[in-house]
C-alpha cells in the first residue's frame, strides 16, 4: 500500500527519495480519486523495485498542492531526484500512468 | 459474435448485464471509465431508488456492480470510437483498435457535465476550471471561487465550497433560480454566497491560474475577481457515437419509446441517453430491464 506522506516528511520521502516517486495527490470523498486508486496498487506491485508510490491527501496537506499548483483532484507527478518529470491530470487509464512512469 | 453489447456502465447498463446475464445471452460490457457505475457514483445521498434509500450513490452504483458479477456478466474497459452496421450485424471499434462484432446493441453511454463553451475553459480546466465541487474544492480553501449554474448541482456546489472558501459566487443567466426550495433556503443563509443573477459567463482570464471571470450582466460587461471557476449547468446526452445512425431529438437525445427501440433496427436505447420525461436511477435501471427484453425479440427475429 501507498504511504500516506505530509507537509513534514516530504522532502525525506520524495524529494530525496532514491527511486523514482509517483506522488497522488487525492482529496476525500472524490470518486475519480476512488476509482484510481485499485489502478495505482497494481502500477505499485508491477514496479515494486523500481518506483515508490505516496498519496498526498489534499484536504489536509494544502501548502503541498498549492506548493506544485495543483488544482484538480487526482492529480499524479512522477518526481526524480527531487524534480518533477511531468503530470497526469483527472481520471486517467492504467497505460496513461505506465507511460508517465516511463518518462 | 455477441448477442448484446452493452455500452455504458451506469445503472441503465448495469441493469441490462444483469437481464441479459439471466437470459444466457453472450453479453459484453464496454465501460470507458474502469469499474464505473456512471454518474451515481458522485452522488452524495439517494433517498428516492425503492429499498435502497439513504445510500451514498457509490455504494449504491457498486451494489449494481456486484450484482451483474454475480450473475457472470463480462466487462471490458475501453472507448467506443464508432459504430458501423455491417450485413446482420454491428461492429463496434475501440479506441485501442479492437473490433468487436455484435448482433444488437444496448446503448447506454449515460450523459456528462455540459461545458460553458467559453474562451478560455478548455485552456483553464484542470487549473482553475472544475466540473466537480467534490473532488477540488479543496483547492480554493480561503479563496474567491464562482459556481456556474442554477439548478441543485450548483447550489449543491455552493453550498459544499461555502464551507472552506472566502467567497462564492453563484452566477446564473435567469433572474431565478431553479434549485429546489430547500437548498435555496440554506444557500441564502450563508453569508459568504453572492448570487449573480441575470448573468451570462462570457471569458474565463488569467496567467498561470485564473484571475477573474468576465461576465454579461443585464447586458453590461463585468469582470469578477476569482480564484477558481465551478461548472454546474446541467448534462448533455452522450450520443454522438448514434449522430447518423440513430435519429436523434433537437437536444441529442436519442429517439426511442419506452421499448428503448431506437430508429436504427438492433439498436436500443437505455437510460439518460433516451428521450424520457424523468431521468432517474430507477428509470434508468427499468431501461435496462426493457432494453434487454426488446433485444431478445428481436435476436429472435434474426434467427428465424
Amino acid at each position: 500500500m501507498a504511504a500516506r506522506i505530509n507537509q513534514e516528511n516530504f522532502e525525506a520521502e520524495v524529494l530525496k527519495a532514491e527511486l523514482p516517486v509517483l506522488a497522488d495527490f487525492y482529496s476525500d470523498s472524490c470518486v475519480p480519486c476512488k476509482r484510481l486508486s485499485p489502478l495505482l496498487a497494481e502500477v505499485e506491485e508491477e514496479n515494486a523495485e523500481s518506483l515508490k508510490v505516496v498519496k498526498i491527501n489534499v484536504n489536509f496537506d494544502t501548502e503541498l498542492a498549492e506548493k506544485y499548483e495543483v488544482q484538480a483532484a487526482p492529480t499524479l507527478i512522477l518526481f526524480k531526484n527531487g524534480e518533477e518529470i511531468d503530470r497526469l491530470i483527472g481520471s486517467v487509464k492504467k497505460t496513461e500512468i505506465i507511460e508517465l512512469i516511463n518518462k | 459474435m455477441y448477442d448484446i453489447i452493452i455500452i455504458g456502465s451506469g445503472p441503465a447498463g448495469l441493469s441490462a448485464a444483469v437481464y441479459a446475464s439471466r437470459a444466457e445471452l453472450n453479453t459484453l460490457v464496454i465501460e470507458k471509465e474502469y469499474q464505473g457505475t456512471g454518474q451515481i457514483a458522485e452522488s452524495e445521498r439517494v433517498e428516492n431508488y425503492l429499498g435502497l434509500y439513504g445510500e451514498s450513490g457509490f455504494d449504491l452504483g457498486e451494489k449494481f456492480r456486484e450484482h451483474a458479477l454475480s450473475l457472470g456478466a463480462r466487462f471490458t474497459d475501453g472507448e467506443v470510437t464508432s459504430i458501423s452496421k455491417e450485413e446482420a450485424f454491428y461492429k463496434v471499434s475501440l479506441s485501442d483498435s479492437t473490433d468487436i462484432e455484435t448482433k444488437a446493441i444496448i446503448y447506454a453511454a449515460g450523459a456528462k457535465p455540459k461545458r460553458l463553451n467559453i474562451e478560455g475553459e478548455n485552456k483553464y480546466s484542470g487549473c482553475g476550471v472544475s466540473y466537480c465541487a467534490i473532488c477540488d474544492g479543496a483547492f480554493y480553501k480561503d479563496k474567491i471561487v464562482a459556481v456556474v449554474g442554477g439548478g441543485d448541482t450548483a447550489l449543491s456546489d455552493a453550498l459544499l465550497l461555502s464551507k472552506t472558501s472566502k467567497l462564492v459566487y453563484v452566477i446564473h443567466r435567469r433572474n431565478e433560480l431553479r434549485a429546489n426550495k430547500a437548498l435555496q433556503t440554506a444557500a441564502n443563509q450563508k453569508e459568504n454566497i453572492r448570487f449573480i443573477l441575470n448573468a451570462v459567463p462570457v471569458e474565463i482570464t488569467g496567467d498561470k491560474k485564473v484571475q477573474s471571470v468576465k461576465l454579461l450582466r443585464n447586458n453590461v460587461l463585468e469582470e469578477l475577481d476569482v480564484n477558481g471557476v465551478f461548472v454546474a449547468v446541467g448534462t448533455a446526452p452522450e450520443s454522438g457515437l448514434l449522430k447518423g445512425i440513430a435519429e436523434l431529438d433537437g437536444n441529442g437525445y436519442i429517439v426511442a419509446g419506452e421499448d428503448c427501440v431506437t430508429s436504427a433496427e438492433g439498436i436500443f436505447a437505455a437510460g439518460d441517453v433516451r428521450t424520457k420525461q424523468l431521468r432517474q436511477v430507477i428509470t434508468a435501471a427499468a431501461d435496462g430491464a426493457v432494453a434487454v427484453h426488446s433485444a431478445e425479440n428481436y435476436l429472435l427475429e434474426l434467427s428465424r
